[in-house]
């Protein structure tokens, strides 16, 4: 009887510790949790801030290339700088491509063998 | 000994009885209060919006964006030390001492400090310390702003519009279109620590980012309408001057220009004027397509001078005796054309005015159309009727007029003009003509050019049609027509034979020389050399060899 009663004794307490256990890791685990979220809270903010950064950069280069090719800006170069004058409509010729324009079936692999050709031999 | 050990526990333990039952009030009962109030102190909810969309011509080039930029900003409550802050500012923001201190003197809670902050200024910013505590405990931040950017400055700013200082529409196709160039803003949560730095809870929504918007409008075609009208403004000391672009087969603007440059407005279908003789196409159709006038009948043009009603004379400018209509049109004779408008009458010229979308908005997408103005049916009388036939007593937008010219340039067919390149096909408003009479027509208005008054809007190798136009303007003061102040205009399209663009000149008060010929008609000749050569169009007449007598 006496055997019996500690056995029981003995078998509970290895059950309540791994209850404490597995309590006390998912204590632990919920902390991890949280201490995570506010780590990638951290670095989804700065990674938000960086954005915006280069899209601010981005946007100031974009807006200078814009302003470079804007008409006025062209025709002023064009005009100021190289004399060059407008083409009156007479004195244009549209050519009419009585072929197709594209290269011809294997035209890029003919050219990059003579081009390694031409390498070799120099 | 049992009951001895639960009695010290119920004295040791009874102290924290109302510890528990205040525990258990606040975290149960109190709950949502609390964890509301918390939120409130550290939680943070802010709304980010999407850029403006783009607004781009019809070929994808830009004409307008939103660019995003770090502005710099001071909570005025905040301040504990202004002299010291502004040091450290004026050094970080590349400022004058001064300058800053100057600032810090507003009435405004928040004070903006600078804007367009370099990517180095925000990370200064954001690193600098005073007296061991971070900027941003002295009230100081950085806001992200957006700043709308017209990279072709003020090219087609009349329709482009502006916006304000919110970012939101006021005039042109940026108010029209608001809704749909604003984007949908997502909802962002985040939390500030201790340091006052952001930490980022979550985001609500994903944001919705605005399609560009794409206009019919060509960026080239609009910079050398406004170049050449610039060139003649002040060549000829105008008031202003209108240019309109169209394509014809469908009536999209590809060009709109207006001087003086007002974002605010647009005087091309805002204001009206009276068209003049470009209004004689009006009383051609109509005596054309009821065959009221035959083309080899003549009408006796009085040499010059016709008293219409007793007292009221009309004078040509070019004394003829007969001319047949093609003739009236050519040399633009205003008794001719009374005389062929007696016979077509008042109620069909008032149908014809109307059906070519006189007096009615068009239907353009921009804000503020003017209808235009016909005197009511009721109103004609015989010199009424003669002073309409051609254009005074009529006013018309620079935009009606030119598109009342593309109809018979399409064959006879009034579209509505559009300014959006939306992929929808034109909206068709009317067949005001048939095919023949507006073939008729263009033969006329080639005449014009050909040998007419309009011989000054002649591009060698390319058949081109149109029609002067020289009205005397109101004068508000007395309430007569001035003997001093003009519209020159010329409207027509070219090449004649296949028409790719109206264009419409319109020359306000030029000095000097004020009639259409010698005023817009060379503008307009300009403009379609220009265009012809950018669309590389073929020529379609033989070119007269140099040196040779036409």
């Amino acid at each position: 009887m006496k055997q019996r009663h500690s056995s029981s004794s003995s078998g509970v307490r290895p059950r309540r510790a791994f209850k404490l256990a597995a309590a006390a890791l998912f204590f632990m685990a919920l902390v991890w949790q949280h201490v995570q979220a506010t780590r990638l809270g951290y670095q989804v903010e700065q990674a938000r801030q960086r954005i915006l950064a280069l899209r601010c950069v981005n946007g100031a280069l974009r807006m200078e290339l814009e302003s470079i090719l804007s008409p006025a800006h062209l025709c002023a170069l064009a005009r100021g700088r190289m004399g060059m004058s407008l083409a009156a409509p007479e004195s244009l010729r549209r050519l009419e491509a009585s072929a197709p324009a594209g290269p011809r079936p294997g035209f890029l692999r003919h050219l990059i063998s003579r081009t390694r050709q031409a390498t070799l031999h120099t | 000994m049992r009951a001895r050990l639960a009695v010290v526990a119920g004295l040791c333990l009874l102290p924290l009885a109302p510890l528990s039952v205040r525990l258990a009030h606040l975290q149960v009962m109190q709950h949502r209060r609390i964890a509301d109030q918390v939120a409130g102190e550290v939680l943070r909810t802010t709304a980010e919006a999407p850029a403006r969309a783009d607004i781009m011509d019809r070929r994808g080039r830009l004409l307008a964006r939103s660019v995003p930029f770090w502005s710099c900003f001071v909570e005025r409550a905040r301040i504990r030390d202004r002299p010291t802050l502004a040091r450290v500012l004026a050094r970080l923001l590349s400022l004058s001492n001064a300058e800053v201190l100057r600032k810090l003197q507003g009435r405004e809670r928040f004070l903006c400090l600078k804007n367009e902050l370099s990517d180095t200024e925000v990370s200064a910013l954001a690193a600098a310390k005073l007296d061991n505590k971070k900027l941003i405990e002295h009230g100081v931040g950085v806001e992200l702003r957006h700043r709308r950017f017209y990279p072709n400055q003020d090219l087609g700013s009349s329709v482009l519009g502006m916006v304000g200082t919110d970012h939101k529409g006021l005039s042109g196709l940026e108010m029209v279109f608001e809704n749909r160039l604003q984007g949908r803003p997502r909802r962002l949560e985040y939390v500030r620590d201790g340091a006052g730095r952001a930490i980022y809870r979550s985001a609500e929504g994903t944001p919705a980012v605005p399609h560009p918007l794409r206009l019919s409008i060509d960026r080239d075609y609009q910079f050398h309408a406004e170049e050449v009208l610039r060139e003649a403004a002040a060549r000829f000391q105008a008031r202003g001057g209108m240019v309109v672009v169209q394509d014809p087969a469908t009536s999209e603007v590809l060009a709109l220009a207006a001087i003086p440059s007002n974002a605010l407005k647009n005087p091309v279908m805002q204001d009206i004027y009276e068209p003049g003789s470009t209004f004689k196409l009006v009383t051609a159709a109509a005596a054309l397509e009821e065959s009221l006038v035959s083309e080899s009948e003549t009408f006796f043009c009085e040499n010059g001078t016709y008293e219409i009603a007793p007292g009221v004379f009309i004078h040509d400018h070019e004394p003829a005796a007969d001319l047949t209509l093609q003739g009236i049109i050519e040399h633009s004779s205003n008794i001719g054309i009374a005389k062929v408008v007696e016979r077509v009458g008042a109620a069909r010229f008032y149908r014809y005015g109307r059906a070519f979308g006189f007096a009615i908005k068009t239907g353009i997408a921009l804000p503020g159309e003017t209808a235009g103005e016909m005197q009511p049916l009721a109103r004609f009388n015989r010199v009424v009727l003669a002073a309409a036939a051609y254009g005074y007593g009529v006013g018309a937008s620079a935009l009606q007029v030119a598109n009342a010219y593309s109809a018979v340039a399409n064959g006879g067919t009034l579209y509505e003009p559009s300014i959006v390149a939306d992929g929808r096909r034109p909206a068709r408003v009317r067949r005001v003509v048939s095919e023949n009479t507006a073939r008729a027509l263009s033969r006329m208005l080639e005449g014009v050019v050909e040998r007419g008054t309009g011989t000054t809007a002649r591009i060698p190798g390319y058949r081109v049609a149109g029609k002067t136009g020289t009205a005397r303007k109101l004068d508000p003061r007395t309430g007569k027509y001035s003997e001093s102040a003009y519209m020159a205009s010329f409207v027509g399209f070219l090449p004649a034979g296949r028409p790719l663009w109206t264009i419409l000149v319109v020359i306000d008060e030029p000095k000097g020389q004020y009639y259409g010929a010698q005023v817009a008609a060379p503008v307009f000749a300009k403009l379609g050399r220009r265009l012809l050569a950018l669309a590389g169009a073929p020529p379609d007449q033989p070119a007269v060899p140099s040196g040779a007598v036409p």
